[in-house]
């Protein structure tokens, strides 16, 4: 069997903000960023979407969500005056199984979760409500293990690629996250909406810079000092799992949007693979 | 104005779906073979008195609904679903249906903003319930025949410190209280808190099997004991003074607030509180405690 390539991958908000209507120009910068990438990703084919996000929380190890098919209706629980999500997934459960498989063999603990009624989480929701708004590519969803550090979120993402490589699928990567994670915590008029803290501002471009030149492995010795002075989004880990996933290469990201989303920082970035 | 409200009575009312679990309720869909009777015993107790005192309404703040613009409040007649937790899924899936008393609700949330906290109401019909809020109601009143009011752990103690956090609770105490005693509500109030967090990261096969169970170590039993002591003497000053660093030591999950708010909502009360039981589960520290107002009342 040939071996499984991953097509193309991406680091992408997954806030509720995005799916509203509200005519806030950040937010409209970045849903035009998310419809761009979702348009690639048709034009790929890809046999599954591959997701981690941040805002799915385990503390257990690390879950992979393994039941064929999760429906429900999922509503944000800081943001639900956004709506409901109803969904209908179809999930690549062997991939999940065997990237959970591997990933334990590599000394992560780790659960599947195959349970109906199981909670999504709005990062991935929101993720493929954008990249696959017409629900036509399987995923293998992973979660976010609060505790674990670089390491370990890049040896999850090495588990994921070697469970790629072996299904000998077509797959796209999605690291769901926010950047700068600073939120207000008040009521803001959405269209003033700008970063809480100008120097996390600073950093986010810093750290989008070095990844529009490749500079990817700078970005993860840069992590712990980003994590300290901008507070990313469970301290930047998601980029650690997509990095695990590529092996961590040259390959410039391009930023195809930037900008804020209730003081915290948001980016869609495409990693243009071959 | 009815103003003639009151608390009858805070619990300090532990969350982690293995009690429900080891209970077998029909509700929740997975069997168990028991488990954490000492923590399960002692809430069996609490239900007794809440049957007999017959409150209005059962308050909760949990930490499991964490909010990061201000305080919300459960703010829809009737909310029902199946609450599946995410990190116990293979334990609690719980079939949940309970009535939310909306008009205390607009209370609290008025009395929130003088305080000048940011505070709003819950509105969405197709809100799941967190499992925090359900599995101390469940464990203190499993027939769900009380209206309940659920409010959010705003994430204040995290986002800034400590100590801001635990302002914006006293400060949200203040107001439930107010708002209690404006509605006429005879009040049961549950912080669903942990003690100490530290926990493992792996279960036995067995989930129940309590030759696993153990605390997570020394260091989070000696806390868990001395704030319980703290507790049942009544000295809920030295109390809030020790907590900061309690949090800091063992992770503790009362760092999310709803100790210090339960505590101010009832004025800080230094009758002697009643430890029903204290166990661990997954290496956390647990404990059942009761702050009978009524007692007071009659002294």
């Amino acid at each position: 069997m040939k071996a499984g390539v991953i097509q193309r991958a991406y680091l992408v908000p997954g806030l509720p903000h995005l799916v509203s209507s509200a005519p806030v120009e950040s937010w409209e910068a970045l849903r035009k960023g998310f419809r761009q990438a979702g348009e690639h990703v048709k034009g790929l084919k890809p046999e599954v979407l591959v997701v981690y996000s941040t805002q799915w929380i385990s503390v257990l190890g690390h879950s992979f969500q393994t039941n064929p098919n999760p429906k429900g209706l999922h509503v944000d629980e800081n943001w639900y005056e956004f709506g409901d999500f109803p969904f209908d997934l179809r999930v690549d459960a062997t991939l999940g199984t065997r990237a959970a498989a591997v990933a334990s063999s590599l000394g992560l603990a780790t659960k599947t979760v195959n349970f109906a009624g199981f909670p999504l989480d709005t990062g991935t929701l929101v993720a493929l409500r954008f990249l696959d708004p017409d629900n036509t590519v399987p995923v293998a969803v992973v979660s976010c293990n609060i505790y674990a550090g670089q390491e370990d979120s890049l040896t999850l993402g090495r588990a994921m690629r070697q469970a790629i490589e072996e299904s000998g699928k077509r797959a796209v990567a999605l690291a769901c996250t926010g950047l700068s994670a600073r939120f207000f915590t008040e009521e803001i008029d959405p269209r003033t909406d700008r970063f809480s803290n100008p120097e996390d501002d600073t950093w986010n471009r810093r750290i989008l810079n070095l990844i529009s030149q490749g500079k990817n492995a700078e970005v993860l010795s840069l992590s712990a000092e980003y994590a300290k002075a901008a507070a990313p989004d469970m301290g930047f880990k998601a980029f650690a799992w997509l990095m695990g996933v590529l092996g961590t290469p040259n390959t410039s990201g391009n930023v195809l949007a930037y900008g804020p989303v209730w003081g915290t920082g948001a980016a869609v970035i495409e990693y243009v693979l071959m | 104005m009815m103003d003639s409200g009151k608390i009858l009575a805070g619990f300090l009312a532990p969350h982690p779906p293995h009690l429900v679990y080891g209970e077998n309720p029909a509700r929740n869909e997975p069997r168990s073979t028991g488990g954490w009777e000492m923590l399960r015993w002692a809430y069996e107790k609490c239900r007794e008195k809440i049957k007999a005192w017959k409150p209005d309404v059962i308050l909760v703040h949990s930490p499991h609904w964490m909010t990061i613009v201000g305080h919300h409040f459960l703010h829809v007649p009737h909310l029902q679903g199946i609450s599946v937790d995410p990190i116990f899924p293979h334990i609690f899936r719980y079939r949940y249906e309970m009535d939310v008393d909306v008009e205390l609700a607009d209370a609290c949330y008025e009395e929130t903003l003088k305080e000048g906290l940011v505070a709003k109401k819950m509105t969405n019909p197709n809100f799941r319930v967190d499992y925090g809020t359900i599995v101390s109601l469940h464990m203190l009143n499993p027939d769900w025949d009380i209206p309940i009011l659920g409010i959010s752990a705003n994430n204040s103690p995290y986002f800034y410190s400590t100590e801001i956090g635990q302002e914006q609770m006293v400060k949200l105490g203040r107001a439930t209280a107010r708002a209690i005693a404006k509605t006429g509500r005879r009040a049961v109030l549950a912080a669903s808190n942990t003690l100490s967090h530290l926990h493992y990261d792996r279960e036995p096969e067995l989930v129940e099997d309590m030759n696993k169970e153990v605390i997570f170590n020394n260091n989070q039993y000696q806390w868990d004991m001395r704030v319980l002591e703290l507790m049942r003497k009544g000295k809920t000053d030295q109390l809030m003074t020790i907590l900061p660093e309690f949090m800091e030591k063992t992770a503790a999950e009362v760092k999310s607030g709803g100790l210090t708010w339960m505590l101010s909502a009832m004025g800080f009360p230094t009758l002697p509180a009643q430890v029903h039981g204290y166990w661990t589960v997954i290496g956390t520290g647990n404990a059942v405690v009761e702050w009978d107002l009524t007692q007071s009342a009659r002294a």
